[in-house]
This record gives structure tokens, sequence and C-alpha cells, in this order.
């Protein structure tokens, strides 16, 4: 349906058109369908890949149908259909957790400042909001502007959400086209998100060297009362620290996070801490050291209620979207809520944040002094005596374990005394317990880890927020130069396939070749999980100016969006381009000239599929580690293969540029070292120039030899001209170029895809 | 010959919901005619080839002499390709599982010697929960050819599949026993 005049006038209103901060591009708050022909020009050159895991479809009484191959379902889908159909399902869960987030958020804050609060991100950053001014075209000025983003994005869910009933979309390609979409409303939904609760909380926004905060099980002094929040939504947990501040209790309890929301709250305050991510949440919260247990909301393990009553801890749940059938008591005295939880060791739901501060700082001050004997982590022998009925043959363990690890060898040789092997399996160990519920001998296989795992303390500094636009100005031309070799985001949860600290590793040999590097949320944790020989993590190591070879911490899930703001700011705040309401052009720039890659390593929630999805549609690659085939879902180019033509933007010529940059939008590789080189060059682009180009194939190159051996066999792909051949490598190159027939390339200084598709952008626009 | 419809594979994180699974090989002899009827294989190599002992010798020596006995191409996945090159052996090509799997797709793709479509591709040693995605896509998007997955742990989206052999000992009398019958069909 086209937006009818009506539509459109109250698109202006919301936007405030008649503000002139730039005149209002073609896509003010685009619809299901206003992106589509950048879509189908992304999928026509990068294909999706499907790798079904579920052949059948049950999803109406139709079914179940058979979808094998090229049989079709009752309605008339196929499987690749379905497996799109899917990818949209799951891209709108996970822009719902993040709009949902949101909108909480900034509900609350407007409940508590109004909603005329101002947004002020302070003197490093004037464009507030680069997302939401270029999809949405608009400004936001004050709290009540954020709630018109939450909006915004709720009103196009309800169509996609539609879209994925029975008997409606049948295209694979127009699916893929609206996951892309509920992807793009996820960025507007994190920004909005971040912006709120950093105006709302003060958190940092305009410095870089943000406070090295603490990070391990071992950080916490668990002989104080000690509160663990879980989750990803900060405002139960601020209102912990602000009623401990003001009852002059913070020296005397400990209160520690996983997951996010412990990102966000040492970001509100530094003296927090941080358990770990999504991997620990069962280990943690099994070894008992916490005296009350609190949940917010996403990827939070399910079982936590069950848990806390087995380690004889308080539990308070605090978001209506995890409510675990319990009586909700904002409106019952603390006091009665105190007594029973401390003498019936009764569970409740308590959505008042600051009713359930009290009720939580109260219980575990009561509860520690109690509770001394039962935090204590299971020793070797224990361990050992736990294990003896294991021989390591039934392999039951390791049948049901999702990363594949040797669980009958450890526990084997634990019960023998020996936890080295247990350790490294600790180390990749993702949390889920399905071993131990196989385990036919029902050894406690996560408590037996607790005798195993080192209590290593870590440091990690707090996230920092939003890029500043004095930082973009100055990185902005070596990057789109190509002299600055990328930018790289590592996003996602901690599910990876191999160890803990392969984030950190992937992380460091990129800072060292002088990427930029970003980290957020758990990913952001398990980076500081690794030690040199001198006792530091690449927190400590590397700059945290978003500058040629730093380790920066944007900060939780939503704080995502800064990355992808920095890449937009490239173009806005560098090259000058208007980007209100202008998505397509942003997005084709960043494409052809900014080399930015997203790392989801571990991808586990269907929020980091719609992060990843919505940075594919920004021109962002994304790749993925194993785990992520299990989302069925890839954008590959057939590599020389592919369309690659351009338009000059200064002969507005086409041109083939004969040259796969980016080669793939999104893809899964098998190890850490495949990620690296895939990584370098994911972040080559058109737009490079011969001395960039030089800078980026040496990094290609080198971290090639490295660890995958000898020369890459697709460096003709990439070498354009001689003099972008690095020094170092020029012998063996020109040889090998040679040998291979290779062949110059043109090298355009204004590639751009728009006009070689249907779009309302001129290619003039293109140009400053 | 012995063969059946394959229950369960090793890993429950693999475990098929659909009603098209592999034909399990529980014989060396039968792996060793289909690999031999085969006109235009390709061998792919995931990572676990080069760290996985069979007996005395890792995985990789006995995918490497499986695929010299029939001049079979071989594609080194993930950072397989050193190994190979410290074994003096050159791959065919590099591409990762997940780019193997997108070409293989294309029956008018040239191959990785040019010959056209591979017909039949075997997979050793690629992380399972991964191979068993690529051979569900090549299940689904690839009628041209046949997949057979030589690995213990079993894949029911594979055409073809071992059983699951628990034992590493029995593992390494099934590889030798394909490549004693290559040497002998
Ligand atoms: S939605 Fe379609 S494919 Fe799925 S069960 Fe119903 S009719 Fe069958
Ligand atoms: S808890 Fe750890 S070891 Fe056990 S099945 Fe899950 S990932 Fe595997
Ligand atoms: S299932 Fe239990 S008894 Fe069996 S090998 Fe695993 S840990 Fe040992």
């Amino acid at each position: 349906m086209s937006k009818g005049k009506m539509r459109e006038e109250e698109i202006r209103r919301i936007i405030r058109a008649d503000d002139e901060w730039e005149p209002v591009g073609p896509t003010p708050m685009p619809n299901l369908t206003d992106l589509r022909n950048w879509d189908f020009r992304l999928l026509d050159t990068y294909e999706p890949f499907y790798a079904p895991f579920c052949d059948l479809c049950c999803l109406c009484t139709y079914g179940k149908c058979d979808l094998t191959g090229d049989k079709k379902g009752a309605c008339g889908i196929d499987i690749a259909a379905q497996q799109a159909r899917w990818i949209l399902i799951c891209s709108l869960m996970g822009t719902a957790a993040h709009g949902a987030h949101g909108r909480h958020m900034i509900e609350h804050l407007i409940e508590k400042f109004g909603e005329d609060f101002k947004i002020d991100l302070g003197s490093q950053v004037n464009v507030e909001a680069p997302i939401i001014r270029t999809v949405m075209g608009l400004k936001p000025e004050n709290l009540g502007d954020l709630r018109k983003a939450i909006e915004y994005v709720e009103r196009e869910m309800i169509h996609l959400v539609s879209a994925t009933h029975m008997g409606q979309e049948g295209s694979y390609r127009d699916f893929e086209s609206k996951a892309f979409h509920a992807g793009m409303l996820d960025h507007v939904a994190l920004e909005a998100a971040d912006i709120a609760q950093i105006v709302g909380y003060g958190l940092p926004t305009s410095i870089a060297d943000t406070a090295l905060v603490d990070l391990g099980w071992g950080a916490i002094d668990v002989k104080k009362p000690t509160i663990v929040v879980v989750g990803h939504n900060a405002v139960t947990a601020n209102a912990i620290v602000d009623y401990l501040r003001q009852h002059d209790l913070y020296d005397k309890v400990e209160v520690a996070g996983l997951c996010c929301t412990a990102l966000d709250m040492t970001r509100y305050d530094s003296g927090a801490k941080v358990i770990g991510p999504l991997s620990r949440q069962r280990f943690f919260l099994k070894a008992g050291l916490a005296d009350v247990v609190v949940t917010d909301e996403q990827c939070v393990v399910t079982d936590i209620p069950q848990m806390a009553s087995e380690a004889g801890a308080a539990m308070i749940a605090c978001s209506d979207k995890i409510c675990y059938g319990l009586q909700e008591a904002s409106a019952m005295a603390a006091d009665d809520i105190l007594k029973a939880v401390l003498e019936e060791q009764k569970q409740f739901l308590i959505l008042d944040s600051e009713k359930a501060a009290e009720v939580i700082v109260r219980a575990a001050l009561a509860l520690a002094p109690t509770r001394q004997e039962r935090k204590k982590i299971m020793t070797q022998e224990e361990a050992a005596l736990v294990s003896a009925k294991c021989r390591g043959t039934c392999e039951a363990c390791n049948r049901a374990c999702p990363n594949l690890l040797p669980v009958n060898v450890a526990i084997n040789q634990a019960r023998q005394g020996d936890f080295a092997k247990l350790g490294s399996v600790f180390l990749r160990c993702i949390g889920c317990a399905k071993c131990e519920e196989a385990c036919v001998n029902d050894i406690p296989i996560q408590k037996v880890m607790q005798a195993a795992a080192a209590s290593d303390t870590y440091k990690i500094r707090a996230g920092r927020g939003p890029i500043h636009d004095v930082e973009i100005r100055k990185v902005g031309s070596p990057i789109v130069l190509g002299t600055i070799p990328g930018v790289v985001l590592f996003a996602g949860c901690s599910n990876f396939p191999g160890d803990i600290d392969d984030v950190a590793w992937l992380a460091e040999e990129l800072a060292r070749r002088k990427y930029i590097v970003t980290l957020s949320g758990c990913a952001a944790m398990a980076a500081s999980m690794r030690k040199d020989e001198d006792g530091k993590t690449i927190y400590e190591k590397y700059i945290p100016e978003f500058d040629a070879g730093c380790i920066v911490n944007v900060g939780s899930c939503v704080s995502n969006a800064h990355v992808v703001g920095a890449a937009i700011k490239i173009a806005n705040i560098f090259a000058t381009l208007p980007n209100r309401a202008n998505f397509e052009l942003m997005a084709d720039y960043i494409l052809n000239r900014v080399g930015a890659c997203g790392v989801v390593w571990g991808p586990y929630s269907q929020k980091a599929l719609s992060i990843g999805t919505g940075a594919v549609r920004w021109g962002i690659p994304v790749v993925l580690g194993p785990h992520g085939s299990k989302y069925r879902r890839l954008f590959m180019s057939k590599k020389e293969a592919s369309d690659w033509n351009v338009i000059d933007g200064r002969t507005k010529q086409v041109v083939n540029t004969e040259e796969p940059t980016p080669e793939h939008m999104m893809l899964v590789t098998e190890t850490k070292e495949r990620a690296l080189v895939t990584i370098i060059k994911q972040c080559f682009r058109r737009n490079d120039t011969p001395p960039g180009r030089a800078i980026k194939l040496n990094s290609y190159i080198s971290a090639y030899k490295q660890v995958i051996g000898g020369l890459p066999d697709d460096l003709q792909n990439f070498v354009r001209t001689e003099k972008e051949i690095p020094i170092v490598y020029k012998r063996e190159v020109i040889a090998y170029l040679k040998e291979v027939g290779w062949k110059p390339k043109t090298v355009l200084s204004l590639p751009t895809l728009i006009g070689t598709y249907e779009t309302k952008v001129p290619i003039e626009a293109t140009i400053k | 010959m012995a063969s059946e419809f394959m229950t369960t594979p090793y890993y429950k994180v693999n475990i098929l919901t659909g009603t098209k699974a592999a034909k399990v090989v529980s014989e060396p002899t039968e792996a060793a005619s289909i690999i031999d009827k085969a006109t235009n294989p390709l061998y792919v190599f995931g990572a676990e080839v080069i760290d996985s002992p069979v007996g005395d010798r890792l995985l990789i020596d006995y995918a490497l002499e499986i695929a010299k006995s029939r001049d079979i191409p071989i594609c080194a996945t993930a950072h397989v390709k050193k190994k190979m090159m410290e074994l003096g052996v050159r791959p065919d090509s590099t591409y990762d599982i997940i780019e193997i799997v997108h070409f293989l797709k294309d029956k008018s793709w040239a191959g990785v010697r040019g010959k056209g479509f591979h017909d039949l591709v075997l997979f050793t040693g690629v992380r399972c929960d991964l191979a068993e995605r690529g051979l569900s896509t090549l299940k689904h998007f690839a009628p041209h050819l046949k997949t057979f997955a030589i690995c213990r742990r079993s894949h029911p989206n594979a055409d073809f599949a071992l059983p699951v052999i628990p034992k590493t000992e029995k593992w390494r009398v099934y590889l030798e026993g394909v490549i004693s019958e290559l040497g002998a069909v």
C-alpha cells in the first residue's frame, strides 16, 4: 500500500519537517516497501543462502507440511521462503525485545522527568541520534521524541508480524526485505533505548577513557551481602545502586551482574561488578554465591527461580516480560514482602523498581549472615566424590552438548583427581546444563565444574556510549581512503565455538594491525577474559579512543547502535552528505566506502540476529561463528562471478569493477583463524585508494600467512593496480599474479550503487 | 552390503526434523564402491582433520589417502591448508565450508578443477553442527549431487552417512577398510 497524503502529512508532523536542520530526504519513516528496491539490489549480488534447520512446517493446522527439496506446503510455501519466514519471525523477536526494552526505559524516565526532558549527550556529540535521523528524519530533542521512535518501530512491526501469517508473503526475497526492515527498526530501538538511559541516568557519553571495572566471579567479595542482577534492562539495578547510596550501604553490599544489565550498571556506577556473560549464568547461580537473585529481561535463563531456591537465595523478578507465575507485590508494604521472602522463602514479581530495590537490599542484608555456609564452591575432593560413578564410557553427556565438548573425558579425569581437562571444558562451556540433564548417573556436572574453574578477575572498561564527532572528523578520511584498514564491531553472545577468549584473540590481532576495534555486550565481557604475561587485558593495553589500534567497549547490546551510528556519521559529518530521511544514501556510502564489519562469534539470541540483519541493510557485512549457521540464512556472493557493477559518480557511467568487495554480506566461518582473515577481507571497499588498499592487503596477506599459510589464492580479485601490492610481499605477489594471469582493474573514487537500480535518490546526491 | 535408515546421530543437536534421511553405509566396501562410482567427486576437509588422532596417525592422513586413491580434488576449509602444505600437498580449493557449499548448489558452476559440477561430495572433519547445516543446504538445493559424510558422528542430512562409531579403534578400522577397498576396487 503506498502512503496516502494524510499519512505523509502525519509523518511530516511527527518529524517536524519544517525544522530546517537538513532538507527532508526521500524516505522519512519508511514503511515495509519503501526500501525494497535497495534490499533487492543487495540480494542480487549477495544471494540468500539457506541451511534448513527443520524440513517441516507446523505453523498452522493444514500441516505438518513436509517441505523437503521441491515439495511445497499446503499453503504453497517452499523451503526457501519458509526459511526466510523463520528469519523474519526471529528477527522480529529480537526487534521486539529491544523495542520493548526501549519503551519501558523511556516511559520509566518520562514518568520521572517528563517528556520534555532534554537530550544532551555532552560537548563531544552533536549528531546525537544518527540512526533515528537517517531512518525517520527526526532530530530527537527530548524523551518524548525518543518515544516517537519506539512508536514508529511498533507501527511497522504489526505489518511485519502480519506478513508471517499463513498464506501471506510467498517470496523469499520479500521475506528477506522484510527481515531487513525488522533489523533496521531494531537499530532505531537500540539507539532510542541507549540515548534514553544515557540522559536519564547520566551514563558516560563524552569521555573515552571510562573507568576500568572488575569482571569475574572471583572479583565478588561474597562475604558481604551479595545481590546479583541478571538480564538487560538496568532500571531496577540502578534503583538498587541508588538505594545503597542513599542508605550509605554501598561499601557494605556487593552488587554484581550477569549479561548486559551488569554492563549498564557499571556505566552508572563503576563500583558495580560484572560476573560475566550469559554462559556464566547457571554456573554462578548454582554456586549459591548470591544472596538475592534479581531478574529483569532478555536472555535470562528461565529456570532461575528453581536454581535460586535450591541455593537458598531470595529471588525477585522485575520485568513484565518475565513473571515466572509469581505474585506481583508492588502494592504490598515492603515489610510484608520481606517477611514472606525471609520466612517463607517466597519469590515475588515487583514491577515498581524502587520498591523492588528496597526489598532486594534488605533481603540481602538479612540473608547474608545466615548463608555463609552455603557460599562455598565445590572442592576438588567433593567433586571427585560426586563424579565417582563416571567411567567416561556412556558419553550421554557429550551427545547432549550443543558445543560438542568432551565432557565424558573431563568428568572421568576429575573423578580421578585431575581437573585440567574439566578446566578447559569449562572455558568452552556455554552453561546450558544439557550434559547434566543427560548424565545417566545424575552427576551435577555444572557444580563439578566449580572445582575446575579458575577464579581469575579481569579488567574491562565501562561502556563509553556514542563515538564523538571530533573522533569521526579525525578518522573519517583515513577510513574512507582505506589507510585505517577497518572498523570492526564484536557483538552478540558468548556461546563461542572455541574458548571464551576467542574474541580477545581476534580483537587483539586486529587492534595490533591498527583496526578500530569496538565491542559490546557479552562479546565485550568475553574480550576481557584473557591476560598477557604482564597480567593485562586488552582494555588495559590498547587505547580507548575511537582511532587506529583501539579497543573500545561501547556498552551493552543497545549500545551497538553507536557503532552503526559512527559509520553514518562518517558519511554525514566527515563527507557532509545529508542523512535526514536518507537511508539509501547513507547505506550506499557505508557499503562502498566505510570498511566496517560486524562479528557475531557467538550468535545466540534472536536479538543478535536482528542486529546482524539490520547491519546488512546498512551495508555492513557480518561474520558469524559456526553456531550462526543454525539461524538458517546467510548472504553470499559468487565471488568473481557475481554482479560487481557500480556507477562511477564522476562520469555517471556504469563500471564493472570486477572486484568482489565486500565479498559477502553474512557468512559463517568455522574457526577463529578463518574468521580473522575473513574479517580483514570484509573490510575491503571499492572506494579504497591504492595506498589504502595496499595497507589492507598487507593485513590480509600477513594474517593469512600466519594462520592459514602461503599466499591467499584470491589475491587477483583484490589487487587492482601494481601500486597496491604491499612492498614486503612484492616479489612473491607479482610472481603469483603472473601465474594466474592477473589483469589490472579500475580504481574508482566515487563508486555507488545508486543509479544501478530504481530509486528516488539522484546520483548527484552521492557527491558533495 | 548392510544398510539401513538412519535413526539418531551422535550429537542431539543434529537430530533430523524431516522425512529424508541419509542411507547408512555400515561397511567400508560399500563406502568404497560409492566413491568409486563417482565421475567427478570432490573431498571437503574440515578443521578437525588436522587435530583428530586416529590410532597413531591423524585423520588427515587417512582422508588424504582416500583422496589420492581416485585423484579426488580437495577443498581445504578453515585453516587446513597450513597442515596440508606441511605434508607437501596443495589443496585444489581453499574456500571455507559455507563458501564451497554455496558454490556446490549451483549446477552450472565449473567445479574446483573446471570439469563441471561434482556429482559426489565427501566431507570429513567439519565441525559436526556446521557440517549438518551445510549438508541440509545441499539436500534441499543441490539435487544434482550426492553427499557422503565420512564422519563417525553420523549425519542424517547427508545422502550417505556412516553409522555412529564411538570407538576410535573401530573408526580406524573403518577408514583403513575404505582405503584398502579403494586400492582393491
Ligand atoms: S503455514 Fe503452510 S507450510 Fe506451514 S503448516 Fe500451514 S500450510 Fe503447511
Ligand atoms: S553445560 Fe557446557 S559442557 Fe554441559 S552440555 Fe552445556 S555447553 Fe556442554
Ligand atoms: S553421562 Fe555422566 S556417567 Fe556418562 S560419561 Fe558423561 S559424565 Fe560420565
